[in-house]
């Protein structure tokens, strides 16, 4: 078994009364990029402290290659992290605090410098080594904390956090290059962050926390595309919820929307009232009159310029508000205020959720509350 | 620093408005600026005054009279160096400075970070503890320091001894406020990544906390320095006899009563020496400190005192 | 953190050292003003609660109440200290205000020459103006000329010319001198930390100039105003060296004076201890009152 496999086993961590994370299981194998995507206080980084060290879970266990570290002080775990902040020793060189850890561990003084050298050069800041580190930049710094933690070779690197003090621009680049030495070193990535984008295109799988739990681990595409709750649709992108009655029919179900009858290809865990969903990209807008399953009428109520595409609002002949993207490519009728439509809902695309319609209407929040009212 | 915006605002609305900055004292920077320039006066020039006597050639300590050293060097017996109960002042308050100095700090120190850290029972009672030297009236601490070392502590007695207890007593927590503010500065995620990387926690301490504490030491000592040198009351309390007597009590002794300008001279020594500690302390601190993004030094320096009555 | 053990190790040294020069040192005033003297006059503390002898507590309050021996000191203290802590306010707000608002470039001197005096030995700056008050002094000659002497003595503030001839004046004077740089710290943070957006929002929203400063500045630096009281009325409340270098006559002597002159002076060192007992009571809602604004700030610093 290669190193870096990370298990936890019924992880929970109370604070008095507050309960910060509140069981998890979880198995991240080693080498992949894992994320852990939520809001704050969702227990993400509660959790990624717990692998780290930093606290002691009240519960459960954390297995790295299958031993027990949970009473492992941090110093002598095969773990290290990137911290938030980047908490860098701001009395020390940018080698000095690159080579900091190999002190502790038993390595000659030409290995310790051959590795600093080397790390260094790959996350790009070897001319870099005798500044001091207030005299560097956001992005800079972070690859001094980068360097730093990687030179240990542990097996797995947890990552708190780490763009998130930098601009939009640089973000992007560091996605990238992240994912190129994660590929590189074949080190199991850990990655707490409450950036959908950077979950999305940076990790083998994402797990969505909330309120201490795990609600939908998955691999990028399948939870972006098949959602199991409201909340998690309304976390990664944006989302239309109907509230529906779903009757069992065939692979899939059929959706019952005020006089409507939908088909959906989903099959929800029990029939009954409940939620559906679909992504606004996913909403057709067709001239007023097509035939065929899964249209309904509707009519147009307000329509937002958003450069690449039009975000159109449409009132649905049951009374739900409806959001369709429609593409600004040339091909695409650009619609008014008053235009009446078909609204095409592909049976392909409409999900209905696990959650109950009541919890799905405390979960939304943001755009997803046009579509839940 | 600079002019700012807003000055400019007030200007511009008094050109417009000049109703208000004849009613109002407060828009008008003018009459302040003046109320502070002239307490500022008031409140050095006295002190510059008896200062610039300590220099004089004739015997007045009220007037002008000429320059010379021969109150600090001049081989009378008046002089600072001549008078050997004068002399004996100044290294009495140098020696006490000193020790109180290389004891209080340290203890200080492990003071605070133990008690930035320890949370859990008896934590609350052990940081009022901490504190509330800065806010007892010296009388009442001399008086208690007093009463223990001629009952309980009569082994020690009064003296050197118990000068420097009671210098160290009510020095430390200012150590403990200065050290405990460094520490917020700093942050507990520096301690975290240490032992991430495999630091064990004394080598955490050691390694990483110690050296980023350093400005906070170097500030300390030499404002536990400055303490101490200025110290009157209880100096006196814990005094046994003309040899343990300071430069504050010299001065005491000797304000209203023989009229030389030989006390100008001590007292401005002992000035030097703690201005001396206190440019010190800013030069370090602001060394150590550089780069780093935060307010003026002097306003650090300036704040670490704002919960001292002496 | 996994070594819990290290921290309250690294606090032990430091708390044993206040534990017995700090808290039993005020537990040997507590003993020896509950305690009695010997056949020399040498007081004999009780240490054991069951013993205590309350005879000097009741004497001390006996002689603190109306008619009491020291009521007079008291009357006077409190008004010295009132009068001082006014001047001190009236003073050091404008000067505070001025140094944290508008001093501009001029700034860092400003907080430098307030900063200051801070760091002079307060018995130097008081020994410098017992060189100026001198009756041939630059001071009294100043204030002479200006006929101020001649005004406080027609107004019944001065006897004679003699500012050093145990003017209670000159005391209040002193007191203000001595505190106000106390004063002016707190009162600088305080001012310093609003954020000049709320003065201009204040502005913004058509607040002339006097009701921005009534209605937002002045309640904005509340906490600083009674901090920098609290700081300073404490001291004073202990002050025995500014009355004896000033005055040193009976007639302007405040309680720091009577408890010295108790515990200094000889065979009442008990009564001194009990007094000392009854002033830590009275200022100990004062002194806790500081520090909680004193955390305060701190949990500000550290949010």
């Amino acid at each position: 078994m290669s190193e870096g496999d990370i298990r936890l086993e019924g992880l929970v961590k109370n604070y008095g009364d507050v309960v910060a994370v509140d069981g998890i299981d979880l198995h991240i194998p080693s080498g992949e990029f894992f994320t852990m995507l939520g809001p704050s206080g969702c227990g993400k980084t509660t959790t990624l402290r717990m692998i780290a060290g930093f606290e002691r879970p009240t519960e459960g266990q954390i297995l790295l290659d299958g031993v027990d570290m949970s009473s492992t002080p941090p110093h002598k775990r095969r773990v290290n992290t990137v911290f938030q902040n980047y908490a860098l020793f701001t009395h020390m060189t940018v080698a000095e605090n690159v080579g900091f850890g190999l002190r502790y561990q038993k390595v000659s003084k030409d290995e310790a410098k051959r590795r600093v050298d080397a790390v260094m050069e790959m996350v790009q800041i070897s001319e870099l080594g005798e500044r001091r580190t207030s005299e560097l930049s956001g992005g800079q710094q972070q690859r001094v904390a980068l360097a730093r933690a990687l030179v240990l070779e542990a097996p797995v690197l947890l990552l708190d956090e780490p763009l998130g003090a930098l601009d939009a621009r640089l973000r992007l680049d560091l996605q990238v290059e992240l994912k190129r030495i994660q590929e590189q070193l074949e080190v199991t990535f850990i990655y707490v962050t409450h950036d959908q984008d950077e979950a999305l295109t940076m990790s083998d799988r994402v797990a969505v926390m909330k309120g201490g739990k795990i609600e939908q681990c998955d691999v990028p595409q399948k939870l972006y595309e098949e959602p199991n709750t409201a909340f998690v649709a309304n976390f990664l992108g944006s989302a239309n919820l109907l509230s529906v009655e779903a009757r069992a029919a065939g692979a899939g179900c059929d959706v019952i929307l005020g006089n409507f009858t939908l088909k959906s290809e989903s099959k929800p865990e029990q029939a009954g009232v409940g939620t559906a969903m679909i992504r606004p990209e996913y909403v057709k807008l067709e001239p007023q009159g097509s035939e065929g399953e899964n249209r309904i009428p509707g009519m147009v109520e307000e329509v937002v310029y958003m450069g690449f595409h039009q975000d159109v609002r449409v009132r649905l002949a049951n009374g739900e508000l409806i959001r369709a993207d429609v593409p600004n490519d040339g091909d695409s009728p650009e619609y008014e205020q008053g235009n009446a439509v078909a609204v095409h809902l592909r049976a392909a695309n409409l999900r209905v959720l696990d959650d109950y319609p009541d919890q799905a209407a405390d979960e939304t929040s943001g755009d997803a509350d046009i579509a839940a009212v | 620093m600079s002019a700012t915006p807003t000055e400019q605002a007030v200007t511009t609305q008094q050109t417009r408005s000049p109703r208000f900055s004849l009613g109002n004292p407060w828009s008008k920077p003018r009459w302040l600026t003046g109320v502070t320039w002239v307490y500022i006066l008031w409140s050095l020039l006295p002190v510059l005054l008896a200062i610039r006597v300590a220099f004089n050639e004739g015997r007045s300590r009220t007037s002008i009279d000429g320059w010379s050293l021969k109150w600090f060097f001049g081989d009378n017996s008046f002089s600072v160096f001549g008078d050997p109960a004068l002399q004996d002042a100044l290294t009495h308050s140098l020696l006490l400075a000193g020790l109180a100095m290389l004891i209080a700090t340290p203890l200080g120190i492990m003071l605070a970070i133990g008690l930035q850290r320890w949370r859990g029972r008896g934590s609350g009672p052990a940081n009022v503890v901490a504190l509330l030297p800065l806010v007892t009236p010296e009388l009442v601490f001399a008086v208690g320091l007093f009463l223990l070392f001629t009952t309980l502590l009569s082994t020690i007695g009064l003296g050197t001894t118990a000068q420097v207890i009671g210098h160290v007593t009510f020095s430390m927590s200012f150590v403990v406020v200065i050290v405990r503010g460094r520490l917020v500065t700093v942050g507990p995620d520096v301690e975290e990544a240490a032992a991430d990387l495999g630091a064990p926690p004394l080598a955490v301490i050691w390694r990483v906390l110690l050296p980023l504490l350093a400005p906070a030491i170097a500030a300390s000592l030499l404002i536990v320095f400055a303490l101490s040198i200025d110290d009157f009351v209880v100096s006196q309390y814990l005094a046994s006899g003309a040899e343990t007597a300071t430069v504050p009590m010299r001065i005491y002794a000797q304000a209203r009563g023989a009229p030389l300008p030989s006390v100008n001279a001590l007292a401005t020594l002992m000035l030097l020496f703690t201005l001396l500690a206190l440019v010190l302390a800013y030069v370090v601190f602001r060394f150590m400190t550089r780069g780093e993004k935060r307010g003026s030094a002097i306003e650090q320096i300036a704040s670490i005192d704002s919960g001292g009555g002496r | 953190m996994q070594k819990r053990r290290i921290w309250g190790f690294l606090a032990a040294p430091g708390m044993l050292w206040l534990g017995l020069f700090f808290v039993v040192a005020f537990y040997a005033v507590i003993s020896v003003g509950l305690g009695n003297i010997n056949t020399l006059y040498q007081p004999i503390p009780y240490w054991n609660p069951l013993d205590w002898n309350f005879g000097y507590l009741v004497q001390a309050i006996e002689s603190v109440i109306p008619g009491g021996q020291n009521w007079p000191v008291v009357v006077r203290s409190v008004i010295y200290i009132t009068v001082a802590i006014t001047g001190a306010l009236l003073i050091g707000y404008p000067v505070a205000y001025y140094a944290s608002r508008h001093a501009g470039r001029w700034r860092g001197l400003v907080v430098v020459l307030l900063i200051l005096p801070f760091w002079i030995s307060y018995i130097m700056r008081m020994f410098a103006w017992t060189n100026l008050l001198a009756p041939d002094g630059y001071g009294s000659k100043v204030l002479s000329a200006l006929s101020i002497d001649s005004l406080f003595s027609s107004i019944g503030l001065l006897d004679g010319t003699d500012w050093l001839g145990g003017q209670g004046i000159t005391v209040i004077i002193a007191l203000i001198y001595g505190y106000v740089p106390f004063f002016i710290l707190p009162l600088f943070a305080s001012l310093d930390r609003i954020d000049q957006r709320v003065i201009e929002a204040a502005r913004d929203l058509g607040a002339p100039p006097p009701s921005s400063f009534w209605r937002v500045i002045l309640p904005m630096s509340k906490p600083g105003i009674l901090a920098g009281l609290v700081l300073v009325a404490l001291p004073m409340a202990g002050d025995y060296y500014t009355q004896t270098l000033m005055s040193g006559s009976p007639s302007t002597s405040m309680i720091g004076n009577t408890i010295n002159d108790y515990i200094q002076g000889g065979p009442d060192k008990s009564l001194g201890a009990a007094m000392t007992i009854l002033l830590s009571v009275v200022l100990l809602f004062f002194m806790l009152y500081y520090l909680r604004s004193l955390r305060r700030d701190q949990g500000e610093v550290a949010a």
